[in-house]
C-alpha cells in the first residue's frame, strides 16, 4: 500500500496528503471500477505515442492535427508540451498548425536546445511553406530565453516570427491585475479600432 | 502604521506570548538569550516572510512543536485594520494570510508592516561585503516599488540558469551551447540592465538622505558620498557579456554584472570601507539605514516601524544616550522598539517600559529594568 500512495505521490500536482487519499479511494471502490481505470492508463500508454511530425500525443504516425487538410500550413504555433496544443484548440482561434519543443530550455534540469526538438521544427519550413511562426511558450524566465533562441535561428531564415501578447485575463478588474502583467498590458497596448 | 498587538506560538523560545503594543517608543530590556531579538525577528517575519538572520524554518520553530505561528493586529495611518497571521512549518512550505485571506507573495505582507531594523552589524553596510550592500540596495527598491521583487528574483533565477549552462559546457562548448548562450545573455543583459537602473536610481535619491542623516548622527559636516561601482553600465550589460564570454566559459561562471557590482560609500574622498574608522563605518551604516529609512516613509506617506536592536549595547552611557535622542530626532517614527540588555538611559520619548525574561514580557518602570 505504502508502494501505491508513493507512486500516486510522484504524479504531477499530487501531493503526499492527496496521494493517500486517492489511495484509500481506490481500496474501497468496486474492483471492476479499479481494472477499468488500471486498463485505461496501460491501454493510452500502450498506443499513444508522439507524432512524426509535431510531436503532440498522437495515436496514429501523424496526428489529427497534422493530417487535417482544413488547417493552414502557413502559420506555425511552437509550444513547450502537448497540453498547451490542448489550451490553445480550446479558443477556436488558430487555424494553423502546431509543433511541440517537448520542454523549454532549462540548464538547471539539464535541457538544452538540442534536448528539444528544434532541428525537427527547423527541417518543417521549407516543405510545408511556413511563413509564419508563432512562439507561445510559457511566461517566465525559461519560455523567455526559449522564445529569443528560436526568434534568432528562425529571423535569418526569413520566416515571420511572432509572439504572444502580454495582456489582462478577460473578465477581471484592473485594480486587482498584479503590475507586473499590468505594465505589460500597458506597454502592449494598440489602437482602439485595430 | 502601528502594530497593536503580536501574537507568538512556539516561535524560538516563546511558547505563548501575548503583547499589546501602542505608538511611541518601547524600551524592551532584558538579559542575554531571553528573547529580545527573537522578538524582532517575529516582527520581519511578519513583515517579509523570512528572517533577517537568514535561517530555514526548521531552527526558528520551537523545538519538538511543528509550526510556530505569528499574528500580528496592525493598523494604518487610515484607519485601516490588518490582521497577518503567518505558520512557519518546520517541514514543509509556510502559510500566510492577511485579514484571513491566503497570500503568497511577499509584497502582500510587505503593503501592510513595513520594517526598519538597526542592528549593531550595520557597521557591515560599510566594511563588510559587497553583497551585503546591494541587498541593502535590493530591498529597498522592492520596498518602494514590490513590483520590481520579480526582477530581482527574475535576474537570480537568470544567473542560475546561465551559471549551470556555463558549468556544464565546460572547456568545449557546443555550437548549440553558443546559440542557447546567446539568448541567455540577451535575458541577463535586459533583466540587468533594469535592476542596474533602478540601483543607480536609487543611490541617487538616497545621496542627500544619507548626507542629512550622517550629518545628524554625527554633528559635524563631511563630506559623505555614495557611487554606484557598476563598470559594465556604461557599454550596457549585453556588450560586457560579449567581452567577458571566453572568460565566462573558461571559469563556469558569469563575471560580470549587477551581481558583482558595489556601492562605495567615502568620507572626504576617502573610501570608507577600507579607511573608515571603526565609529565612523557604524555611524555611516546608521545613516545608510536612516536614508532608506526616510525614503521608504517619503513613498508610502507613514513611516515604517523602527527597531533599534541592541544598536546602544556597546556604547557608554552618556554616548548611548546621545546617539538615541539623535537617532530619532532624525528620523519619522511612529512606533519604535528599542532592545537593549543594559538599562536604557532615561528619556522623555521612551513611552512604554518592557522586560523580557525567559520567553516572557511584562511591564515594568524605568527603575526597574
Amino acid at each position: 500500500m505504502q508502494a501505491m500512495i508513493d507512486s500516486l505521490a510522484r504524479l504531477p500536482g499530487v501531493g503526499p496528503k492527496s496521494a493517500q487519499r486517492i489511495a484509500f479511494h481506490l481500496l474501497k471502490s468496486d474492483v471492476e471500477e479499479v481494472k477499468k481505470l488500471t486498463n485505461a492508463i496501460q491501454e493510452a500508454r500502450g498506443s499513444v505515442r508522439f507524432c512524426d511530425r509535431c510531436f503532440n500525443f498522437s495515436e496514429t504516425t501523424y496526428c489529427h492535427l497534422c493530417t487535417d487538410e482544413r488547417r493552414d500550413t502557413s502559420v506555425l504555433c511552437v509550444v513547450e508540451e502537448s497540453r498547451d496544443v490542448v489550451a490553445l484548440e480550446k479558443t477556436g482561434q488558430f487555424r494553423g498548425r502546431y509543433h511541440v519543443l517537448l520542454g523549454a530550455i532549462n540548464p538547471l534540469e539539464g535541457t538544452g536546445p538540442e534536448h528539444l526538438k528544434v532541428r525537427e521544427l527547423l527541417l518543417r519550413l521549407e516543405p510545408e511553406g511556413v511563413q509564419e511562426v508563432i512562439l507561445c511558450l510559457n511566461p517566465n524566465t525559461e519560455g523567455d530565453v526559449t522564445a529569443m533562441y528560436l526568434a534568432r535561428l528562425l529571423k535569418p531564415l526569413g520566416v515571420k516570427v511572432t509572439q504572444l501578447a502580454m495582456g489582462l485575463p478577460v473578465g477581471g478588474d484592473l485594480e486587482y491585475a498584479d503590475e507586473v502583467t499590468l505594465g505589460r498590458a500597458l506597454m502592449g497596448r494598440r489602437e482602439v479600432g485595430e | 502604521m502601528i502594530v497593536r498587538s503580536l501574537q507568538l506560538t512556539d516561535f524560538r523560545n516563546y511558547s505563548t506570548l501575548h503583547l499589546a503594543l501602542g505608538s511611541g517608543v518601547h524600551a524592551l530590556t532584558g538579559d542575554n538569550a531571553q528573547g529580545k531579538t527573537n522578538l524582532v525577528e517575529a516582527l520581519v517575519v511578519l513583515s517579509t516572510m523570512k528572517s533577517f538572520r537568514g535561517v530555514a524554518n526548521d531552527a526558528v520553530v520551537r523545538k519538538d512543536a511543528a509550526s510556530a505561528f505569528l499574528r500580528a493586529d496592525i493598523v494604518h495611518d487610515d484607519l485601516r485594520e490588518f490582521l497577518v497571521e503567518i505558520e512557519l512549518k518546520s517541514a514543509g512550505r509556510s502559510v500566510a494570510q492577511v485579514n484571513r485571506k491566503r497570500v503568497t507573495r511577499t509584497r502582500d505582507l510587505l503593503s501592510v508592516l513595513r520594517t526598519t531594523v538597526f542592528t549593531p552589524d550595520d557597521r557591515n553596510l560599510v566594511h563588510g561585503a559587497a553583497s551585503l550592500r546591494r541587498s541593502l540596495l535590493d530591498d529597498a527598491v522592492v520596498s518602494l516599488d514590490p513590483a520590481r521583487q520579480d526582477t530581482i528574483n527574475e535576474l537570480e533565477r537568470v544567473l542560475r540558469q546561465r551559471n549551470a549552462l556555463l558549468k556544464e559546457s565546460g572547456y568545449r562548448p557546443s555550437a548549440s551551447t553558443f546559440d542557447a548562450l546567446d539568448a541567455w545573455d540577451e535575458k541577463l543583459a535586459a533583466v540587468g540592465d533594469e535592476v542596474g537602473r533602478a540601483r543607480a536610481e536609487l543611490i541617487q535619491e538616497l545621496l542627500p538622505l544619507a548626507q542629512s542623516s550622517y550629518r545628524a548622527l554625527v554633528g559635524d559636516e563631511c563630506s559623505l558620498l555614495l557611487a554606484y561601482d557598476a563598470p559594465w553600465r556604461e557599454a550596457g550589460l549585453a556588450c560586457a557579456l560579449r567581452e567577458s564570454r571566453e572568460d565566462d566559459l573558461r571559469r563556469g561562471s558569469s563575471t560580470v554584472g549587477p551581481h558583482r557590482d558595489d556601492m562605495v560609500v567615502s568620507l572626504d574622498d576617502f573610501a570608507s570601507r577600507t579607511q573608515g574608522s571603526h565609529g565612523e563605518q557604524h555611524s555611516l551604516g546608521l545613516a545608510l539605514r536612516m536614508a532608506v529609512h526616510h525614503l521608504v516613509s517619503q513613498r508610502w506617506g507613514t513611516p515604517p516601524l523602527v527597531v533599534l536592536d541592541d544598536v546602544l549595547s556597546a556604547l557608554d552611557n552618556k554616548r548611548a544616550s546621545a546617539l538615541f535622542e539623535r537617532l530619532l530626532s532624525a528620523l519619522p517614527y511612529r512606533q519604535v522598539l528599542v532592545t537593549s540588555a543594559h538599562p536604557l538611559p532615561a528619556s522623555p520619548r521612551i513611552t512604554h517600559w518592557l522586560e523580557v525574561v525567559a520567553g516572557t514580557i511584562s511591564s515594568c518602570t524605568q527603575d526597574e529594568q
